[in-house]
Parts: C-alpha cells; sequence; structure tokens
C-alpha cells in the first residue's frame, strides 16, 4: 500500500514543533528518563548548558511520529518502522523550534530507507535514518 | 585506521593503555547486566508517551506499542542506577577516574525486529562494542564508547540499539588530563 508514496526522491512535508518548557519535561518523564538535565533548569545551568535540553528517546521518538504521521496521512495506515539511527547535533531548547525536514533516499529489498533532519536555531539537532518496511 | 592512530592529543601513555586494557577487559564480558523491565509492554505507559509526543494512531491503543518505546521499558527510573556490572557504566567510571569527566551522546542506532505488545514482559543486556580514541573534537580530547542493548521477549530478540557517547576533558580543562 506504501509502495508508490516510499520512492526515492519523495520528499515529506515540513513539520515543526514548538518547543515549551512543558514539552521537554513531559517527554523526558514519559519516556521514563529521570536525568536532572532534561527537567531541572538550575541544575542544567549549572552543567553549563543554557536550558532543560530535550533527552535522546524523545528526539527519536519525534523522528518516529514525523515518518509515521507522513505514511498515515498520505495511505492511511501507518508506517511499519524497523529501524531509527540518529546522529545527534545541537540541543534542543525550550522556546526554540524543531523542523524536520526528509526524503526517501532509497528502496532496496522491501525496505525504504529515509533521511530526515530536526533543526533548531542553533543548526541541527538530529539527523536520522529510518527504515520503513514498503 | 588513519594516519595519526597513535596521535595521543596529549592523554598520558599510561592513561591510555589503562583505558585500552580496561575496554577489552569490558568487551570480554560480553552481554551482561541482564536486568527485567519493570512493568510489562502497558497501555497507561504508552499513554503517556502519546499525550507528551502528541503521537496518535489507532495501532497504539490496539494492543501494540511504538517501536521507539523499546527502550522506555527497560529504562532505570527515578533513583534507579545501573548493576555494579553494566559494562557501559563500568567503561564511563573507567574514563571518568581518568580524567574524562564529560559525556556527550554523539549516536543512537536502534532497530525494531517487531513490535511489543501489550502484556509482554522486555529484558535487555548491555555490551561493550568497542572504546576509540584518543580523538580531539570540537568539545575536547576524548574517547567513543560505543555500547550494544539487545532487547528480549523471553528468547526472542525484539530489539537492538547501538549507543555512542564522548567521554571527554571539557575544552578548558584540558591542561590538567
Amino acid at each position: 500500500m506504501t509502495t508508490t508514496l516510499l520512492e526515492p526522491g519523495t520528499t515529506l512535508p515540513e513539520w515543526s514543533v514548538p518547543l515549551t518548557p512543558t514539552i521537554i519535561v513531559s517527554t523526558a518523564i514519559a519516556t521514563r528518563d529521570f536525568q536532572d538535565v532534561h527537567h531541572d533548569r538550575d541544575i542544567a545551568q549549572a552543567a553549563g548548558s543554557k536550558d532543560v535540553f530535550m533527552n535522546i528517546l524523545t528526539s527519536t521518538a519525534f523522528v518516529e511520529r514525523y515518518v509515521n504521521d507522513w505514511v498515515r496521512a498520505e495511505t492511511g495506515e501507518g508506517a511499519v518502522v524497523k529501524g531509527i539511527a540518529i546522529r545527534l547535533g545541537a540541543p534542543a531548547y525550550p522556546y526554540d523550534t524543531l523542523t524536520f525536514t526528509g526524503s526517501v533516499e532509497s528502496v532496496e529489498d522491501g525496505v525504504a530507507v529515509l533521511k530526515v533532519t530536526g533543526s533548531v536555531s542553533l543548526g541541527d539537532h538530529v539527523i536520522g535514518t529510518v527504515k520503513v518496511a514498503v | 585506521m588513519s594516519a595519526g592512530t597513535d596521535e595521543l592529543f596529549g592523554v598520558d601513555e599510561a592513561v591510555h593503555a589503562e583505558v585500552m586494557a580496561e575496554a577489552e577487559r569490558i568487551k570480554a564480558l560480553g552481554e551482561a547486566a541482564e536486568r527485567e523491565a519493570r512493568d510489562p509492554v502497558n497501555q497507561p505507559t504508552i499513554n503517556n508517551w502519546l499525550e507528551a509526543m502528541g503521537y496518535d494512531d489507532p495501532r497504539w491503543k490496539a494492543g501494540e506499542a511504538p517501536p521507539s518505546m523499546a527502550q522506555v521499558w527497560t529504562m532505570y527510573g527515578l533513583g534507579g542506577k545501573p548493576p555494579a556490572d553494566d559494562p557501559l557504566h563500568g567503561m564511563m567510571r573507567v574514563l571518568t577516574d581518568a580524567g574524562f569527566t564529560a559525556v556527550l551522546g554523539t549516536n543512537c542506532e536502534q532497530e525494531y525486529v517487531r513490535t511489543l505488545r501489550v502484556g509482554e514482559q522486555v529484558r535487555v543486556t548491555t555490551a561493550l562494542e568497542s572504546v576509540v580514541g584518543p580523538k580531539r573534537t570540537g568539545m575536547g580530547v576524548g574517547y567513543f564508547v560505543t555500547s550494544r542493548n539487545t532487547w528480549y521477549v523471553g528468547d526472542e530478540v525484539v530489539a537492538t540499539m547501538l549507543f555512542r557517547v564522548l567521554k571527554f576533558v571539557p575544552r578548558s580543562k584540558e591542561t590538567t588530563a
């Protein structure tokens, strides 16, 4: 059902997440990540950070959501995600905006490989490679 | 390996030798520090995660868990600590003690064999995959530590993750390394 959608060169519509303290904190806790730099600004700043910042499980989750929402919007059914590999860059802080772009890179052996980038004002926060079963 | 493999970027030779010897010892442990998820895969935890992510798909209300939640089930929880024999934290401790006090996640590569289902009990193992360095990076001189997690339901592998961190001496403190 997704074979016509998942073709090399297809681009995904841009998607932006306005980052609030609530998003940073609630996603960290919902992923059961209680590291204090994700929910306690005083501790994050004492550690040299500008503010609390998004945890890695949430960066991965937003990559999943971005790809799944797109496939679901286009086909009516969600994606079968087989893998998400991310490289981490600039931190994602509250009051910034995380903007995703993406495209289908290749389709081989029943697996589409998508390249997804999530950027913040400081640069690329996350560069992801997502494998989706076709 | 490229030219510069032997460049230590100011790291003491004995310190480097100790770090690499410990890396070999910990790698040889293989899959270790096995632990069970606190709870089986469950709908309330999925719902909290979906709300926080603003993510909606009827599959995640019908018995399946979103794939990138794989790691969530075996997080340590508030106040939880890795077991003493945990390969990743063991290696981090070695590097912290050697002066590489700062840490930065650089890569996380998850593979999902299948989606998990509500009610399944997940367990995870941790192995040290590699320690590479010292390298000079924009953050400072340090080592890249890569661990591998494997999640199981019973004897079935359901997901894996390669996780890489940079353990480094912050640039302002490099003279003391």
